[in-house]
This record gives structure tokens, C-alpha cells and sequence, in this order.
């Protein structure tokens, strides 16, 4: 393919210089053939004429000077003229005769008499070889000869001949000469300008467009070369512009390039910063420990502004100076030296300038900062300095430095970038202070409940006390140790220690939950036997059972295994749940069952008493609930008994519940580990 | 001949019904009012038993009996301690320091007197 493309070539250019040679010369040729016909024709004419005229003339002549000498017979003068006349070559003949008798006749060799009328009149003959006159010649008016002459054409042709064939030659010679010149002008003025022309042309459009065009020619071509150059010029010009402008393209791309690849970067920074943003407000809001929050911001402050090193100060009040709370990437004595200085509000430093005007504030080269007088600062190599300041509402309560070891400019981003670290360390500062204030109340509150339960523990030992005293006395009395006492006193007796007793219970039972709330009563966690918890209670309630002619009935599992737990409270909680049932229930019957499963002891006491409505079987676990006060005071419980045991339970990892039919009866059911080996908390 | 009871009790009233009590039950019954007195008055008069009160206005009722129990001429005489703090583990700090038995106030005096009767 190529190789044919390639043979494929222009035609070949036929030079201008020929064709225009070509023309020329016709043309010339053309011309100079009339012209020499005009000539050769006029000259044809000019011969015949002055052959006629030498004719004319040998007549005038030969009647001039003729006539005498015929009068006097003088024939050596005639043969004379004749011979001088025969000189010129043309005559060919002469006859003077008279009368028809030849005086003198001459003729040259090969000419052919026979050709001339023997009597000719004076006229003239013409034909295309021979001319011939003839005339009369005259002596004082009488006539005295006859002449004849014969002129051949031979010589004048010959003459004639040589003149055309001159005419024909110098033609051919100036026809050569204008060609040659034709050639070399077009060729000098025209061809060869023109092949310059093309050549510059084909340079220009291989691209060369610093090609020299001559436009030296005035004429055409020169023109023709002016407006090439000036094509050039524009077509060069255009490259420019064109190169120009790809350039500038090529540059806006290059540079919309770098802007993509920076804005990616941003971006990626961005994405980057957002992220650390968000693990930073994530640790800010999700660790209590400040110290591991602001290391953490200081450390990334400090990674993501390409800096070297950071400190979060805390602003101290009282003594209106700045601590260096967290520090990251210097050292020890660096550390100390922050110590020492004493930052404060609007001094020196960068920290106390970014404090008074409570903006950012910037060193970008400490060398050329005028009064940075701060000598650890330059040993330790940092050059440039950022800091701003924690603010709170406008309260200054820190701030946060970065410092480089390279001088320059914090630019805009990184300031924003720290702005919004600053932010998240003013919220991890203020959190820990709030967490210190939390804390405080929370130790001010853990004491005041101290007191509290030490209040109550006190109080109700002071309250036992007497009532102590009452009951003991009163069952002194009773026994008839101070003497027999009337059966009336007596019930009265048994009254004031029923009462008396009341009043224990309920002493005793606020003890205990204000004990269990201050978490001041420990399990004593020893093995127990569920049987003799259970024989213990039913004994210890018999009698109250009897007297109001309920049945108490007991069923325990006889596989139960030891269990281990606090056997007081475990016991105290059986004899809340019987003495409930029993208390609330005026006839049926009331029973206690124990079983075990799944290392689980389960209880159920039930009783075929009131029962309880749905609301009260959600409440009566909260302290002071029974089903209504009047049934309080008529039953005398103290409202604690069943929140105890349901604290008891849960200290030791079980759980109480009531399920009742109002009108029909309840069941209270609670479980308990069968081993419990530690106290819960109780909240 | 009938058996000497210490009583080491702060609390008039209750110094008052246990003695009433155990007098009547036909008991000797001598009273202290301090622990210092009442370790003094055990080395004099060598009670049968001591009745200790745990909450006693100079040092408590378990440093009381470490120090009468320290006394070998008293080692063997039974201390039962009294106390109101019905708390678990101050059974266990009674024993540890000496006592033979426990009883918490608030005691029916008919219970205490079975306890009395169990020692003397």
C-alpha cells in the first residue's frame, strides 16, 4: 500500500519557461514569417521594378546616345554600347535592326532567339523568365533604328534566392536568439523565482515556517513571494496562537490535573481529618479518663498538621497561668520548661498573644518574630508556632500549641483543621471537669448516704433501747416477777407488748433496708439445709396458724442438695412470705413448697386469702406498699417486710415474683441459686 | 448456794429487768457499769457468769472479755455476750473474742433466762 501510494507521484510539471518559450516563439515565428513574406514579397516587387527601370534606362540610353552615331553609320559605337551593355549580366540579348536588317545583334550563349518575336512593337514582354522591350530610336524626328532588348530574369532570381535565403536565416537566427533569451528570461525572472516560490511553499507546508521567502522581485512573483510570506507569516502566527493556545490548554489541563490530584488529596484529607475527627468526638464522648481523650487529640493535632509537636494546656484560674495538661513529641526537660514559664494572658508567648486576642494566633518563623526572646523554644529546633485558644462560652479554660521545626505558614486549613480540635478538647476538658464535679458529688453523696445509714443505724438503736426496756419490763410483769398481776392488767399487759412488738419490727425492718441500701449488710455465705430452714420457719409460725385455725401445710423436695447462702436472711425471707399468708388469710389454708432444678431452689408460698389486684402485685415489692393502709393497720405489717425479701433474693442472685386471683388467693414464688458463692450488688 | 452473775451493762434498764430477772430466778447478781469495771469486778469476785454487754461507754464488750479471758483464773468462767447490733458477723467477732454464747437485743427475758440456765 504504501509503496503504490508512494509510486503514485504528481505528474510531472511542465515548466513554465517552456511553455511560455513555446508561445513566444510561435508567435515570434509567426510574425517574423509575415514579415519576411512582406519583405521577400516587396523585395520580388523592388527587383522587378529596377529590373524594368535598368531596362528603361538601356532604352533611354541606347536612343540617346545611339541615334548619331546609326545616323552616321558609326557601327563600331554601336557594337560598343552593346558590349558595354552585355557587361551587366542580366542582358541576354540586343538587336538593332532597321527595316528588318540587323545592324548589331548580340546574345549570350544559351539564349534562345526563337523565345522573341522577331517583330516586336515597342511594348514590353513579360514572362517568368525574360523581360523584353523593344523601342524606336530617333534622329531629328526620323527614325532611323529599331532596338531590342532581352533582360533574364536568371541573375535577379539568383539575387532574389540569396536574399530570401538570407531573410529565412537571420529569421531562423532571431526566431533561436528570442527563444534562448525567452528560456533564459522566464527561466531567471519567472521559472526559477517561482521554483523558489514552490520550494518555500513546500517547505512552509512541511512545516518549516522560518523558511527564507525572496521577495526581493518587484514584479508579480515578487508579489506572489509577498504574499506567501505574509501566508507564512499569518500561517506561522497562527502556529503560534494555535501552540499558543494547545499550550495553554495543555497547561490548564496540566493544572486542572493538579487541581483534581490536589482536590483528591483533599479530599483524602479530608476524609482523613473526618475520620480522626471522628474517632477523637467518638473517644470524647465515650471515654470518661480526659487524660486518654486528650492525648488522643493532641497526637492526631499534631499528625495531621504536619507538625512536630503539641500541648494542651489547662487554663488555671486561680493562678491565671497555663499547665501543660498533655503534651506530645517533645521532651521531658522541654515539658518542665513549659512548667516554669509561667504562661499567662497576654505575655510573650504565643499561647498568652492567641489568649488575649482569643483567636489563633501564629509564629511562622521564630528568627524573624521581633521579642521571641524564648531560648528553649530555638534549642529545642522549633521554628514556627501555632496556638490557639480553648474557649468555653468565652471562658478560657486551655489552649492548644503545635509546634515545627520548619519555618513557614500555618495555612488557613490546618488553623481550621486545629480550630476544630480545639473544639473537641474543650469539650474533653469540660467533660472531665464535669466528671471531677460528678465525681466529688458522687463522693459528697456516698457520705451523706453514710451518714444517712449510719443516722438510721443509730436512731434505731436508740429507739430499741427503750422499747427494749418497755418489753422487757412488761414481760417482767407478765411473769409475775413483781408480784401477781389481775388477769385484767395482764391483757392489757399483752396488749402494750403486742404493740411494743410492733414497733420493734418495724425499727428492725427499717434497719435492715436502710443496711441493704447503704450496702452495709453483708451475706455470710455458709451451707445451709433447705429442710431445716423450712421446719425452722413452720415451727417458729405454728401457733399463729393454729390460732386462726388455718392449714399449714409444707411439701420439700427430699433429693433437695445442700445449698449454701445466708441462712438468717434466707429464713427471714420464708418467715416475711408465711407471716404475709398467714396474716392476710382468714380461713383455707396456706402452704410452703420447695423443689430444685437446674441448680435452682424454687419456692412457692401460697394462701387462699384476699388476694391482689393486678396494679398491687406490680407494686407491692416497693417500699411502704401493702394493698391499702387500712389493711396495714388492721394487720399490723410494716410494708417493708416483702422489699427486704426481694433485696435478700437478689443479693443472692434470685428472683421474687406474685401471681394472685383477687378474692381467691396469692402465691409468692421466688428462687435462689443452690450454690451462691458471691453477694450481688444491690443498687 | 446459788450462782454469781456479773452483769457488765451500761443501760440502767436493762441492768435493772436482767437482774430483776435473774434474782428472781434465784441467782447473786453483781453489776458493773463499765468495761473497766466490769473486768475488775470479774477478777475480784469470780462470777459463775458474766453477762456482757457489746456496746459499753469506755471500750467495747469484746475487749472486755479478751481481757477477763486473758486472766487464767477466769478462762473458764461462761461470758454470754449481749448485743443490739443484730448484724451478721458480730456472732462471729463474739466468739472470736471469747464469748460462749450470744443473745441479741432485743431478748425476751424468758429466752435469756434458758440461756442462763444452760451455763449455771
Amino acid at each position: 500500500m504504501q509503496k503504490a501510494s508512494s509510486s503514485k507521484t504528481s505528474p510531472k510539471v511542465s515548466s513554465i519557461s517552456h511553455r511560455f518559450s513555446y508561445a513566444l516563439i510561435g508567435v515570434i515565428t509567426l510574425l517574423l514569417i509575415v514579415f519576411a513574406a512582406i519583405v521577400i514579397l516587396f523585395d520580388i516587387n523592388k527587383i522587378e521594378n529596377e529590373l524594368e527601370m535598368r531596362l528603361d534606362n538601356a532604352i533611354e540610353f541606347a536612343q540617346n546616345s545611339l541615334a548619331t552615331p546609326l545616323w552616321n553609320l558609326d557601327y563600331v559605337v554601336v557594337a560598343d554600347f552593346v558590349e558595354a551593355l552585355f557587361l551587366d549580366e542580366s542582358f541576354v540579348y540586343t538587336k538593332i535592326s532597321w527595316k528588318g536588317q540587323v545592324i548589331t545583334e548580340k546574345k549570350r550563349a544559351g539564349f534562345q532567339v526563337q523565345k522573341i518575336a522577331s517583330e516586336m512593337s515597342p511594348t514590353l514582354l513579360k514572362d517568368s523568365e525574360l523581360i523584353a522591350k523593344s523601342s524606336d530610336i530617333y534622329f531629328e524626328e526620323k527614325k532611323i533604328s529599331k532596338i531590342l532588348i532581352v533582360m533574364s530574369r536568371e541573375i535577379v532570381k539568383k539575387q532574389l534566392h540569396s536574399q530570401i535565403y538570407g531573410t529565412i536565416s537571420l529569421l531562423i537566427l532571431i526566431i533561436a536568439a528570442i527563444w534562448l533569451t525567452s528560456i533564459f528570461i522566464t527561466k531567471r525572472y519567472i521559472s526559477s523565482p517561482l521554483l523558489k516560490l514552490q520550494e518555500s511553499a513546500s517547505s512552509i507546508a512541511r512545516g518549516d515556517l522560518d523558511t527564507f521567502v525572496d521577495k526581493s522581485s518587484r514584479d508579480e512573483i515578487g508579489k506572489l513571494a509577498q504574499q506567501l510570506d505574509i501566508m507564512r507569516g499569518s500561517i506561522k502566527q497562527l502556529f503560534a496562537e494555535l501552540r499558543e493556545s494547545k499550550e495553554k490548554l495543555e497547561e490548564y489541563s496540566r493544572t486542572l490535573e493538579q487541581r483534581v490530584e490536589l482536590r483528591t488529596l483533599e479530599l483524602a484529607r479530608s476524609v482523613e481529618e473526618l475520620k480522626v475527627l471522628g474517632e477523637v468526638s467518638q473517644a470524647v464522648s465515650s471515654t470518661l479518663n480526659p487524660e486518654t481523650v486528650l492525648t488522643s487529640i493532641v497526637r492526631h493535632a499534631v499528625e495531621l498538621s504536619k507538625t512536630d509537636a503539641g500541648t494542651i494546656y489547662e487554663y488555671d484560674e486561680g493562678e491565671g497561668v497555663f499547665l501543660p495538661r498533655i503534651n506530645y513529641g517533645i521532651r521531658p526537660e522541654y515539658i518542665e520548661a513549659l512548667h516554669e514559664l509561667k504562661i499567662r494572658v497576654g505575655d510573650q508567648t504565643i499561647m498568652g498573644q492567641a489568649a488575649m486576642n482569643r483567636a489563633p494566633d501564629q509564629i511562622p518563623d521564630i528568627e524573624k518574630a521581633p521579642g521571641y526572646y524564648f531560648d528553649f523554644v530555638r534549642q529545642a529546633g522549633y521554628q514556627a508556632l501555632l496556638a490557639l485558644p480553648l474557649l468555653r462560652q468565652d471562658r478560657l479554660i486551655g489552649g492548644l500549641v503545635v509546634r515545627r521545626k520548619a519555618a513557614g505558614e500555618f495555612p488557613a486549613s490546618v488553623v481550621k483543621l486545629l480550630q476544630t480540635f480545639a473544639a473537641q478538647s474543650v469539650i474533653a476538658i469540660y467533660n472531665a471537669w464535669l466528671f471531677r464535679e460528678i465525681e466529688e458529688k458522687g463522693r459528697e453523696l456516698e457520705v451523706a448516704n453514710k451518714h444517712k445509714s449510719e443516722f438510721l443505724a443509730n436512731m434505731s438503736h436508740e429507739l430499741r433501747t427503750p422499747l427494749n426496756a418497755i418489753l422487757g419490763y412488761t414481760e417482767l410483769i407478765l411473769d409475775n416477777i413483781y408480784g401477781d398481776v389481775p388477769v385484767k392488767i395482764q391483757k392489757v399487759l399483752k396488749r402494750l407488748e403486742k404493740s411494743g412488738r410492733h414497733l420493734l419490727s418495724l425499727i428492725n425492718n427499717v434497719l435492715d433496708l436502710s443496711k441493704i441500701e447503704a450496702g452495709q449488710l453483708p451475706l455470710s455465705l455458709n451451707d445451709y439445709s433447705m429442710q431445716e430452714v423450712v421446719h425452722t420457719v413452720v415451727n417458729s409460725v405454728e401457733s399463729l396458724a393454729e390460732e386462726k385455725n388455718l392449714d399449714l401445710k409444707f411439701s420439700v423436695s427430699p433429693d433437695l442438695t445442700v445449698g449454701k447462702g445466708d441462712e438468717q436472711r434466707i429464713a427471714q425471707v420464708f418467715l416475711n412470705l408465711v407471716g404475709n399468708a398467714i396474716k392476710f388469710t382468714e380461713e383455707g389454708e396456706v402452704k410452703v413448697e420447695v423443689t430444685s432444678s437446674n441448680n435452682k431452689f424454687f419456692v412457692a408460698v401460697s394462701d387462699t386469702g384476699l388476694g391482689l389486684s393486678a396494679a398491687d402485685q406490680q407494686r407491692i415489692f416497693e417500699e411502704f406498699q401493702q394493698t391499702d393502709s387500712s389493711s396495714t393497720r388492721k394487720k399490723g405489717g410494716t410494708g417493708l417486710g416483702l422489699s427486704i425479701s426481694k433485696k435478700i433474693v437478689e443479693m443472692h442472685g434470685g428472683r421474687i415474683w406474685v401471681g394472685s386471683t383477687l378474692g381467691k388467693g396469692s402465691t409468692f414464688r421466688f428462687t435462689l441459686p443452690v450454690r451462691v458463692e458471691k453477694q450481688r450488688k444491690q443498687g | 448456794m446459788s450462782e454469781l452473775i456479773l452483769i457488765i451493762e451500761d443501760q440502767e434498764d436493762n441492768r435493772r429487768i436482767l437482774r430483776d430477772l435473774l434474782t428472781n430466778a434465784g441467782y447473786k447478781v453483781i453489776e458493773a457499769v463499765t468495761a473497766e469495771a466490769g473486768v475488775m469486778s470479774a477478777e475480784t469476785h469470780h462470777p459463775d457468769l458474766i453477762l456482757m454487754d457489746i456496746q459499753l461507754p469506755d471500750f467495747d464488750g469484746y475487749e472486755a472479755t479478751r481481757r477477763i479471758k486473758a486472766n487464767p483464773a477466769l478462762r473458764s468462767t461462761p461470758i454470754i455476750a449481749v448485743t443490739s447490733y443484730a448484724l451478721s458477723g458480730d456472732e462471729a467477732k463474739a466468739y472470736e473474742a471469747g464469748c460462749d454464747a450470744y443473745v441479741s437485743k432485743p431478748f425476751r427475758p424468758r429466752e435469756l433466762l434458758v440461756k442462763v440456765r444452760e451455763y449455771v
